[in-house]
Parts: structure tokens; C-alpha cells; sequence
């Protein structure tokens, strides 16, 4: 019985955590971002707001979309919620993490990319070809970086299921951090800024520049799937986030069921990604976009670093 | 003071840190910021000096680290600063080999500096100080500071490889010996200053007499 309540109590907070609070991590990088230009800038809660308004809208379709293009925003959503039950956010192990380890996870985003891709190509416009051609090209560099990165925490950590590799570091911190940690931060680090469309790589604000790709492929959307896409393209930056917090800070992530330590879990986990949110900002504030064929210079740099973490763990030894 | 082992540790750290800033350099075009990086770098070295000096208790380096960061991680970086103003050159056009291929290659280059740092360390287990573990970044950092004015045409960007290969050997005299004798080290970075005065004076001049910065052009000179 205790076992059951145990899964569904910490499930739903896991949920409920990424549901509700993704978008205030967006819009605490909004804030931070005008405060940075002298700007007021909206309250952290507009993306809230924003997200409601988007609900209430009525939904145009293009005449040539099929069915894909409607599907697309709640297999986006869905498997986003899907990683969300997969990666430790306030408190660990998650119960469900015999689903799947990190390589599910990483695979989840894959499905979610392809849909958005195939949806952009799907009504048949310029902008939405484009979006999804720039898209993938920029995946296949992407995707390995990113596996590289959290192999080489799986690997030090000796699993490669993510509540096992988050309790062992959470356990043992300090004989378990390793130099190359460090590269695979950097690499994970980048790879989120790439993966999430922020800038330097994609600009998140505009849909008015040539050079955009994730605002290309969802130019058609509108009324609640544009609710969904957006919702979920800010819990998969939430996401991302968690990951990196928990996998090269897991401090203060509650181990056992129990108010105290949930309470403590979510409070470190909040903190934690309010640092990462306002460095996200900061990144972005201080880089301007670089131009496209440029961006492969940049994810060039996640790859070759996160491919030197997994090598120098194995060179150094442990 | 702290336990042998966490010394290590933050020394490894700050070692992959530094390697991550000399990353950064090979991976960028704007001078302005491989200056900065430069000058991250060197504090970071400097960082490094003061954890071996207080932590195996030779506090004489503490005086090669205020060097540090005083000279490569203030002055040094003031003057490149003003000559790029001067020369009003910011971003590098022209490689001699793009920058994803220079990447790869300095990533190619830290496996080998690892492969010939390894045995020595090995080699020496018995006799070798605890901060020899960092040998091979030092190696990584020379190799990746001579690639650098390999693969760079600007002057500008050259002055930052050769500095670079300098941090390198620092932190390989420091992970071997725990620096030089303090004379020689405050040679050394008089030395140094010295140089990049006197490059940023030549890249001025070559600037003027050219009306460019690249070091191709210099080919050209014959009487």
C-alpha cells in the first residue's frame, strides 16, 4: 500500500512540478533578460498568462494540412510529459524510472523533433520546410553531443538510468566528481541552449527573422495547439534544465518519502534552476545570434568537449 | 591544512577549466574575446599556483601567482586590448584550417598530450610530487597554444597562441617541480611582458606598413 501511495504522490508532484513551474523558469529568463537591457519587462508570471489567452483562441487550420500537422502538438506534449516522469526533478528515485533510462529520454525529444519537423513540412509553406530542414541538419550534431555529455556521467556514476545516477552522486558527491564533469557540463550546457532554441543558436522572441528554425517549423500553428507546442517546447527548456542541475549539482534532492525531505527537495531544486534560468539569460544577453552556417562551429565545440570528457574519464581513470 | 585528495581534485578541476578556456580560444573568431579568455585563463592558472602553495605548503609560489595574475591575467591582456583598439581589427576572417577541423584536431591533440604525459607520470610513481596528475593538460595547453599560431593568421590571435603555450609550461613546470626557482620565474615573466610589448609595438608597425594584420603579407618581404 505504502508502495503504491509512494508512486503516485511522487509521480504527480513530478508532473505537477514540470507542468506548472516550466513556465515561470521561462519567464524568469524573460524578466532576467530585461533587467539586463534596462527594460521593466513583464511580470515572471506572463507565460502563464500567455498560455491561458492561447487556450481560449479559436484554431486556424491551413486548408493543406493533414492529420499529422493536428496530432503533432499533443505527441510533442505527451512525450514531453513522458521524460518529465523520467527525470529526477525534487526528490529520487522516481518511480517510474524502470521505463526507461537516459537513452529513452534522449530518444523522447528524437520523437518529439521528428513530429514538429514532419509538421512544418507537413502544410506545405516555405518557412515550414526550411524550419524542419534546419532543424534536423542541426540535430545530427546536436543529438551525439548531447549523448556523449550524459554518457560520461553514466559512465562515472556506473548506470545509465538517470534516478540511479542521480542518487549514487547525490550519495557520495565528492569521491564521485570527476575533472571531466566539468567538460560535460560545458558540452550538456550548450547542447540546451541548442536543443531549446535559445539564442546564440535560435532566437525564441521573434518570428521575424530569416534565419529562425523552431519559430519556422510552428509558424502555421495557432489557438490551442500553438498552446501545446509552446507549453511544451518551455517544459522540454525546464527539462533540460533538471537534468543538468540534478546530474553535476544533486544537492539537497530528497531520497527519501518523507514532507521534510520533499519540502527541502523542492526548494534546492527551485533555487538550482532559478541559477540556471538567470545563466541562460545572461548567455543570452551577452551573444548575439550567430548566423546560421556558424552554428555548427558552436555545437562543433559541445561535441568535441563532451567527446574529451567521456576519453579523458577513461584516460585519467577514476 | 586540506586532505591530499581534495587538493587533487580541485587541482584537476581547475587544470580541465583551463583546458576548457583554451577550447574556447580555438573555437572563437573575435579577438576582444580571445583576449579575455587569455586573461580568464591565466587566473585560473594563478588559482592554481595558490592552491599548490598553500596546499603542499611551498609558499614561494604564492609570489609566482600574484606574477600570474598581475602580469598574463591584468597587463598582459590591457595591451592586447589597446592594440586591437589601435589596429582597429575585431573578428579573424582567414584561417590557415576552419574552425571545426581545428577543433577536432586539439581534441586529437589532448588524447596524444595525454598518451605521452601518462608513462612519464607511471613512470615516475614513487618519486613523482602529487600535482604531476595535471602534466598532460599542461602538455594539451603547449600543444594547443603552438596549433593556435599555427592555424591563425593574425598577429594579434599568434601573441595569444604563443601566451597560451607559456600558461602551458608554467602549469607543466608547476606540476613537475613545483615551479622554478623564483628567480628564474620572475625572469621568465619579465620575459614575457616584455614580448608582448614589444609584438604589440610589431603589430602595430606591421598594421601601419601593410594595412593589415595578417602575417601572410609578411611573406612578401624581400629586398
Amino acid at each position: 500500500m505504502s508502495e503504491f501511495v509512494y508512486t503516485a504522490v511522487v509521480s504527480i508532484l513530478q508532473l505537477l512540478v514540470v507542468l506548472l513551474l516550466a513556465p515561470l523558469a521561462t519567464g524568469i529568463i524573460r524578466k532576467t533578460k530585461a533587467r539586463l537591457q534596462n527594460r521593466r519587462g513583464a511580470s515572471v508570471v506572463q507565460p502563464y498568462y500567455d498560455l491561458t489567452k492561447l487556450f481560449k483562441k479559436e484554431v486556424v487550420l491551413p486548408s493543406t494540412a493533414s492529420w499529422i500537422f493536428r496530432f503533432t502538438p499533443y505527441i510533442v506534449f505527451g512525450s514531453t510529459l513522458a521524460i518529465a516522469l523520467l527525470v529526477p526533478t525534487i526528490a529520487t528515485p522516481v518511480p517510474f524510472h524502470w521505463i526507461g533510462d537516459i537513452i529513452t529520454v534522449i530518444y523522447l525529444f528524437a520523437v518529439g523533433r521528428f513530429f514538429v519537423a514532419l509538421a512544418g513540412l507537413d502544410t506545405g509553406t516555405a518557412f515550414g520546410g526550411l524550419g524542419s530542414s534546419r532543424e534536423m541538419s542541426l540535430a545530427s550534431i546536436i543529438e551525439p553531443a548531447m549523448m556523449l555529455a550524459v554518457f560520461t556521467v553514466a559512465v562515472t556514476a556506473g548506470s545509465t538510468d538517470l534516478s540511479i545516477i542521480v542518487s549514487r552522486l547525490s550519495f557520495t558527491p565528492v569521491s564521485i566528481i570527476h575533472p571531466s564533469h566539468l567538460l560535460a557540463f560545458v558540452g550538456l550546457f550548450i547542447v540546451t541552449i541548442a536543443e531549446t532554441g535559445r539564442i546564440p543558436v535560435d532566437n525564441p522572441a521573434t518570428h521575424l527573422e530569416l534565419t529562425m528554425i523552431h519559430e519556422a517549423m510552428i509558424l502555421e500553428y495557432s489557438g490551442r495547439y500553438l498552446a501545446c507546442i509552446e507549453w511544451a517546447s518551455q517544459m522540454k527548456l525546464f527539462v533540460f534544465m533538471a537534468l543538468i542541475a540534478n546530474m553535476f549539482m544533486p544537492l539537497g534532492i530528497a531520497t527519501s518519502f518523507s514532507f521534510v525531505a520533499l519540502a527541502i527537495g523542492l526548494g534546492a531544486f527551485i533555487v538550482k534552476v532559478s541559477i540556471l534560468a538567470i545563466l541562460v539569460a545572461l548567455v543570452e544577453s551577452s551573444n548575439a545570434k550567430l548566423r546560421l552556417f556558424r552554428v555548427p562551429e558552436l555545437l562543433m565545440v559541445a561535441f568535441v568537449l563532451s567527446l574529451l570528457a567521456l576519453i579523458l574519464y577513461f584516460i585519467i581513470g577514476s | 591544512m586540506f586532505d591530499a585528495q581534495s587538493i587533487n581534485l580541485s587541482l584537476e578541476i581547475l587544470a580541465v577549466a583551463i583546458l576548457v578556456t583554451a577550447f574556447l580560444i580555438v573555437s572563437s573568431r573575435s579577438l576582444l574575446f580571445y583576449v579575455r579568455l587569455f586573461s580568464v585563463q591565466s587566473f585560473l592558472l594563478g588559482l592554481v599556483a595558490v592552491v599548490v602553495a598553500t596546499g603542499f605548503g611551498e609558499f614561494h609560489i604564492l609570489v609566482a601567482a600574484v606574477l600570474t595574475i598581475g602580469v598574463k591575467a591584468i597587463a598582459i591582456p590591457y595591451v592586447l586590448n589597446k592594440i586591437i583598439d589601435r589596429i582597429k581589427v575585431h573578428k579573424e576572417i582567414e584561417f590557415n584550417l576552419n574552425i571545426t577541423t581545428s577543433l577536432l584536431v586539439c581534441g586529437l591533440l589532448v588524447i596524444l598530450a595525454d598518451s605521452v604525459g601518462k608513462p612519464i607520470i607511471d613512470a615516475q610513481v614513487m618519486h613523482a610530487l602529487p600535482v604531476s596528475k595535471v602534466l598532460p593538460e599542461s602538455i594539451a595547453m603547449m600543444m594547443i597554444g603552438l596549433f593556435i599560431m599555427l592555424a591563425r593568421k593574425q598577429a594579434v590571435s599568434q601573441i595569444v597562441g604563443l601566451l597560451t603555450l607559456e600558461n602551458g609550461l608554467f602549469l607543466s613546470g608547476l606540476s613537475i617541480t613545483y615551479g622554478m626557482p623564483l628567480i628564474v620565474e620572475i625572469g621568465i615573466f619579465f620575459d614575457i611582458l616584455v614580448a608582448a610589448l614589444i609584438l604589440g609595438v610589431f603589430v602595430f608597425r606591421i598594421n601601419e606598413t601593410f594595412d593589415t594584420v595578417s602575417v601572410d603579407t609578411l611573406r612578401r618581404l624581400k629586398d
